[in-house]
């Protein structure tokens, strides 16, 4: 009973090509453990140089998305001696890395605020249509600008997929309910 | 001021070496910080009291970068504004961008930071060996 259910989850995942799978919440920690994994595996399937940076590239700044904006988040409040201001938060998501053929895909999903999604499609939608050289205009400009409203990053990491991804990104939302969207994003290199 | 500020590299940090007496700073290696800010914060703090009282100088600055997360991309490019603000009042600013010839993201993304350079001098060069 118990080794048939983690096997048809295991099985699962490999029927789709998964090599790696996290679902849970993700810390810092958690993307440096798993990507010195990830670096090993891909120099074990001796992936060239230029795809290993890009895969590793890919999940690092999908992995930092779930970390930084995730919806799905546990508190915990700190003893009140400590600095008022501060909260441990962690934030749920999952991610996938696998194989499709000759490619790699790094997929990665987690909850965002309905209200969020059509912003986010339409920024989505931009980079995906755009060619390498306008994505490269795009990101030089961002770099240049002010971070976003609710932004925590430079804005960039999204430009950086598309950039390090070899066609064009795909993604995703599923309605959860009134207030939560499920958001996918895939990338393949 | 001090001589040189020496931080040494961990799996998610570069290494930064800056020689102030022999005018020659470098970084190196794998940038992806837990906290960007916290990571750069004394970098930029070494370097804006060097080039402040730099004047009419000279200063090589190399980058040996390996992979930079987007975050840190942001750090670099206000490390490039402070050598080119150090240029145009005068310093003598060479900066070196050294990449790994099997990776044309990081020659491509030296090569975008270079346009920037107006005044600093900007090479841009394969990474030896």
């Amino acid at each position: 009973m118990l080794a048939g259910q983690l096997m048809d989850l295991r099985s699962a995942l490999h029927a789709q090509g998964v090599i790696f799978a996290y679902s849970g919440y993700v810390t810092e920690p958690v993307l440096s453990g798993v990507g010195e994994a990830l670096k090993q595996k891909l120099t074990i399937d001796d992936a060239d140089t230029k795809t290993l940076r890009s895969v590793f590239a890919i999940f690092v700044e999908q992995m930092q998305n779930i970390i930084r904006y995730s919806a799905e988040k546990a508190h915990q409040a700190l003893p009140p001696a400590s600095d008022a201001g501060a909260l441990t938060e962690i934030r749920y998501g999952i991610l996938t890395i696998g194989r499709e053929g000759d490619d790699y895909v790094v997929c990665a999903g987690n909850l965002v605020e309905r209200t969020d999604v059509p912003r986010l499609r339409e920024r989505l939608s931009k980079i995906r249509s755009m060619s390498k050289d306008e994505l490269k205009a795009l990101y030089k400009e961002q770099l240049r600008s002010d971070p976003e409203q609710g932004s925590k990053g430079a804005g960039l990491g999204l430009m950086e997929i598309a950039r390090r991804a070899t066609q064009p990104i795909d993604f995703d939302f599923a309605d959860v309910d009134d207030e939560y969207s499920f958001f996918a994003l895939k990338a393949t290199i | 001021m001090r001589d040189k500020l020496n931080i040494e590299a961990t799996s998610r940090t570069p290494a930064v070496v800056f020689d102030f007496a022999n005018h020659h700073m470098k970084i190196s290696g794998e940038s992806y910080p837990e906290d960007v800010t916290e990571f750069y914060r004394p970098v930029f703090d070494a370097l804006d009291t060097y080039l402040g009282k730099l004047g009419k100088g000279t200063c090589r600055f190399d980058f040996e970068l390996i992979y930079l997360n987007s975050s840190s991309a942001k750090a670099v490019m206000m490390l490039m504004d402070k050598l080119e603000d150090a240029a145009k009042k005068g310093a003598a600013i060479e900066v070196y961008w050294f990449y790994d010839k099997e990776d044309d993201t990081m020659q491509e993304l030296g090569g975008e930071f270079g346009e920037d350079l107006e005044t600093a001098k900007f090479h841009l060069e394969k990474m030896p060996g």
